[in-house]
């Protein structure tokens, strides 16, 4: 501690004195002096940003990845997972035979695509559980590319199978079933690890009191009710898109049997393009809904129905 | 709105619904399928289309009114406009759906960064009911003074998948403010050296400690015998002691450096945060020993409160230190030359400052001792904030304060009592030092 002598004579200011003006800056003398000149971390203010991966599977709620151990709900959502992955890789084994593949095309040898194939399932299998026990979305969206590239293959407009016990082959009807099938269960797949994800973070911020859940038992209802009804509707509004090759010659057949036979027969209407047109239909149908804010609509009517 | 969740499957399904085109493969076209059935469910039935909000003070809110304005409506209260530095403020937000169907609300008040959360969430996802109302009550903390606000309330409505949203701010605004908090002083060592000549503002003639004359009153168990006024008892009959009128009130100036420089130092441990602590604590001080008291504010501006006594006087000078901002570079000598006309002779000052960047603090100083100012300085020293902070290597340290001991020795030259105010010193020992107890 300095201490002070005080002088009430102030004689000394008038003596001629040569009083230096003050000390040079000691800011630029801590520039010159220190490490570096560089900003101090602790002068910036942290911004938790959610990072790449985080915001492409749905955005955290609070953007932390370092999670409580999972509650009940999301051990549940993992369960589920599991299963889900478990039946995917089988129906993916199904619907992705190797011929066609990237590898056949590259080696021509059928058995070692086979275990390209094989080794590209198990590792997108493998990721997912990971992914889903670590709850690290890292390995999940490798899971779910892996998945993709498993289907990426040449078809040549044909629904083949890589194994055929039921002989579904021969019942296009069933083997659309089975392809819907395998569909949906790649998109729940894909928001089921993302709910792991999302769940563990709002339960971590709910258990870190950075959120406050009122009412969660209904809002987790909701998303169960949601789990359920979103794959059942698009399972069925699939299946009526996909059966645009029997649907169309129905409608036709309507107004001139002899053209709904020819539509049955069209080489065109039973390939892809077939679905592609019923694909676009449902296009149209979607941009349009949206082009007119049918949501918003949808919802005011509800709204004033429900008054 | 679209999340980046949505827009990827979105763009996933047109890329699987092309290559599925051009590979022929009917599998990657069921998906691109499947996954727009998904989205357009969600998008349809998800229910996070409308969020037609109001925001509105609870003062102003009148019922039919805010009825019309939306379907969501929030209101806010706090349980006070002003306190103190580590105080506490309870905040109630009130929100309620107008609506007749049921809503999930993700709902986010907007607290400034400084502010803690001590009890409670400002952040709530809720399910709120048809017609109903829920109020969100949380506690934080105010840690350093200023003028705040809380809001706007962020609302955000989405489908069970996080797949759509929309969001709204409600422009609901509560404004408070947190004075800087004080320490009890018992003594200052401060006093005029011309007491009862310049008064100031305030009518000195109040009984107290003294020596000059003030009046007569009745004598009272436990008033000193020497206090009896022999003369009057002969005269009255009754015992009569003396009382005296109070010595020593006069004008303090409190000066406070708020410059750009002022600031150096981590939020929470800087020179002004120091500063605006101890000129509330002084400005207390003296109010409450009936002086009248004056705060003079410089950084890019000179902010002056005219000296004045009372409580009213000490929230005035309460907020204006609580808006000290730091800004600007106007040197003392420029604040000096304003005042000096102002200030009654004999004036105590105390001026506040980590006495940097300023070539003219010396020759200030100098031109209050030459009119025979008692000057005390607390210099609250950045450089320890700095180094305890490890901004800062030793030799940086060594040779800052060498140089910052020189300029305090050559104030102290001037006849300036000076104190270099480290950081753990209490506001009361950092007095008696400059004083030189």
């Amino acid at each position: 501690m300095t201490m002070n002598k005080p002088s009430g004579d102030t004689k000394i200011l008038y003596d001629g004195k040569t009083v230096r003006s003050s000390a040079p800056s000691r800011k630029k003398l801590a520039g010159q002096a220190s490490l570096g000149s560089e900003i101090p971390k602790d002068a910036i203010p942290t911004v938790e940003m959610p990072t790449f991966i985080e915001s492409l599977l749905g955005g955290p709620l609070i953007p932390k990845t370092k999670f409580l151990p999972p509650d009940r709900m999301v051990q549940n959502l993992q369960l589920a997972v599991y299963g889900v992955l478990v039946a995917l890789s089988l129906l993916t084994y199904m619907v992705s035979p190797p011929e066609g593949t990237l590898w056949y095309m590259i080696t021509g040898s059928l058995a070692i695509s086979f275990i390209m194939q094989i080794v590209i399932i198990v590792i997108a299998a493998g990721a997912g559980f990971w992914g889903t026990m670590q709850r690290d979305a890292r390995y999940t969206l490798l899971s779910n590319l892996f998945f993709i590239l498993a289907i990426m293959r040449f078809a040549a407009s044909k629904v083949s199978l890589a194994s055929d016990p039921f002989d579904l082959q021969d019942s296009p009807g069933l083997l659309n079933i089975l392809v819907v099938s395998y569909a949906v269960l790649l998109v729940m797949y894909f928001e089921l690890a993302n709910g792991v994800i999302r769940y563990s973070m709002l339960d971590t911020s709910i258990r870190t009191n950075e959120v406050y859940v009122m009412n969660p038992k209904k809002i987790v209802g909701k998303y169960h009710r949601s789990l359920i009804i979103n794959p059942i509707s698009a399972a069925v509004l699939a299946i009526i898109v996909l059966s645009a090759n029997t649907l169309l010659p129905l409608i036709v057949g309507i107004f001139s049997s002899d053209t709904a036979t020819r539509l049955e027969e069209s080489v065109e209407l039973i390939s892809v393009y077939g679905v592609a047109l019923g694909t676009f239909f449902v296009f149209c149908v979607v941009g349009g809904l949206f082009a007119l804010n049918l949501p918003n609509h949808l919802q005011k009517f509800r709204e004033k129905r429900a008054e | 709105m679209w999340s980046r969740k949505s827009a990827m499957l979105g763009s996933l399904a047109i890329a699987m619904y092309l290559l599925g085109l051009t590979l022929r493969n009917e599998q990657l076209v069921t998906i691109a399928v499947v996954i727009f059935v998904f989205l357009t469910w969600a998008a349809l039935f998800g229910g996070h289309a409308d969020v037609a909000s109001s925001g509105r003070r609870s003062d102003e809110w009148s019922g039919e009114e805010g009825m019309a304005l939306g379907s969501v409506i929030a209101m806010r209260k706090l349980s006070s406009a002003r306190l103190f530095e580590d105080g506490e403020l309870s905040v109630t937000l009130r929100m309620q759906n107008d609506s007749p169907l049921a809503k999930i609300l993700e709902v986010r008040d907007r607290v400034p960064e400084v502010m803690r959360i001590k009890e409670g969430s400002n952040y709530i996802l809720m399910e709120l009911g048809p017609r109903r109302e829920t109020f969100i009550e949380y506690t934080i903390e105010c840690p350093l003074r200023g003028f705040y606000s809380i809001g706007p309330v962020a609302v955000r409505i989405q489908d069970p998948f996080g797949l759509f949203h929309k969001e709204k701010e409600m422009h609901v605004y509560d404004d408070f403010l947190v004075f800087p908090k004080m320490e009890d002083l018992k003594e200052t060592f401060v006093k005029s050296r011309v007491p009862k000549i310049f008064t100031g503002a305030v009518n000195i003639r109040q009984p107290g400690p003294g020596s000059e004359f003030y009046s007569l009153r009745e004598y009272f168990e436990g008033d000193s015998f020497r206090a009896i006024n022999w003369s009057a008892y002969a005269r009255s009959g009754k015992l009569m002691v003396n009382e005296r009128e109070r010595d020593a009130v006069s004008d303090i100036i409190i000066i406070v450096d708020s410059r750009a420089v002022a600031e150096t130092g981590p939020v929470s441990r800087n020179a002004l945060v120091y500063s605006t602590r101890a000129a509330a604590s002084l400005a207390k001080y003296f109010l409450s020993r009936r002086d009248s008291v004056g705060v003079i504010v410089y950084g890019d501006e000179v902010v002056s409160v005219d000296r004045d006594t009372g409580k009213k006087q000490l929230y005035v000078i309460l907020t204006k230190l609580a808006g000290a901002v730091a800004r600007g570079n106007i040197p003392l000598q420029v604040v000096v030359n304003r005042i000096l006309p102002h200030i009654n002779k004999g004036s105590p000052i105390i001026f506040l400052s980590n006495l940097e960047d300023d070539p003219t603090i010396v020759s200030a100083l100098r031109d209050f001792r030459a009119r025979n100012f008692d000057v005390t300085v607390l210099t609250p020293s950045s450089l320890e904030f700095e180094f305890d902070a490890k901004r800062i290597d030793r030799t940086g340290y060594e040779v800052l304060k060498t140089e910052r001991d020189v300029l305090i020795g050559e104030l102290r030259g001037l006849g300036v009592n000076i104190m270099d105010w480290e950081p753990d010193m209490l506001l009361s020992t950092a007095l008696a030092g400059a004083r030189g107890f």
